[in-house]
């Protein structure tokens, strides 16, 4: 545990400036959000919709490139020290994921919060469990889906390719990974087209469907957001995300053995 | 004369991705990571023989 606690200070000191501007970038999509003054709500609301996506998926590109900065220290020489140290393959797994995945909670809350500010400046009423469900169950959904994967699977590629760092180039695990994932991801998610609502699914907004179905009676019927989320793409992505992990670990294990 | 010409590409695609196979099980003496460059390798190798690339 001392050792966790250790590393996790290092990914402090090391990743804190990469989370500090990622969390204060914020300020910027804020600045962004807020200049959007069109007309239609409809049209304000689908702009902003457009610059929270953005948002979500710069951070999911910052996030990987932080946590896979590891390529770097393998070159500056503190990879083979931190080989070298007591604590496991698995702790030192942990400590990088969880600083990246407290960082990545932070993110995404904060922009599920500037959702419901988006939401709440274009007039339409939200109920407490909408807000709920917008600031907190929406981002941890989106986490558990992408981003935590994502995470897991950069965290893998630069585990994998330092595996070799020492009898070849690092370029062809590389390369076979990167060329590879893809059709894996395709299987992957074929699957979880197939598996999905085979459970009841999670109804999101139910509190909004009176200002929902004025909005849409309004706008010709075009407005449908009560959305019916199916429950197994996370669980199977969180399954894949701690076997991507577990993969890590012993790959770190292995070579430092 | 194309389908003979996608047939060389496919061989030549087949015979460097075994190549990158041999060199990803012949470079670590760590199992796990070799399972993981034959799960990777093997998914490439499926699709030039089987699938769509």
């Amino acid at each position: 545990m001392k050792g966790f606690k250790t590393l996790l200070w290092l990914e402090f000191r090391r990743n804190g400036i990469w989370a500090a501007i990622l969390i204060g970038s914020l300020a910027f999509w804020a600045w962004g959000l807020f200049q959007v003054r069109l007309v239609e709500v409809s049209q304000q609301l689908e702009v902003r919709a457009i610059l929270l996506v953005l948002a979500s998926a710069i951070g999911a590109v910052v996030l990987a490139l932080m946590i896979g900065r590891i390529r770097s220290e393998t070159r500056g020489g503190q990879f083979q020290v931190l080989l070298l140290t007591p604590p496991s393959g698995y702790v030192h797994i942990a400590a990088r994921y969880a600083f990246a995945v407290a960082t990545a909670v932070v993110y995404y809350v904060a922009v599920g919060g500037l959702a419901w500010w988006t939401i709440a400046m274009s007039g339409l009423p939200l109920d407490a469990g909408s807000v709920a469900q917008l600031t907190l169950a929406v981002p941890f959904y989106g986490l558990g889906i992408t981003v935590l994967p994502l995470l897991a699977w950069t965290l893998l590629l630069m585990v994998f390719i330092a595996a070799y760092r020492v009898s070849g180039p690092g370029w062809i695990p590389g390369t076979v990974m990167v060329l590879g994932t893809p059709f894996a991801l395709r299987w992957l998610i074929e699957g979880i087209v197939r598996a999905s609502y085979r459970l009841p699914g999670w109804h999101l907004f139910g509190g909004l469907e009176g200002a929902i179905r004025q909005a849409a009676a309004q706008s010709n019927g075009e407005l449908d957001p009560i959305a019916v989320l199916p429950q197994e793409p996370l669980w199977i992505m969180l399954a894949v995300t701690a076997i991507l992990l577990a993969i890590a670990g012993r790959i770190w294990q292995e070579v430092e053995g | 004369m194309t389908q003979a010409f996608l047939i060389v590409v496919r061989v030549l695609l087949v015979a460097l991705v075994g190549f990158w196979a041999y060199r990803l099980w012949t470079g670590t003496r760590s199992w796990t990571t070799r399972f993981v460059g034959a799960f990777f390798s093997a998914t490439l190798l499926w699709q030039i023989v089987a699938g769509t690339l």
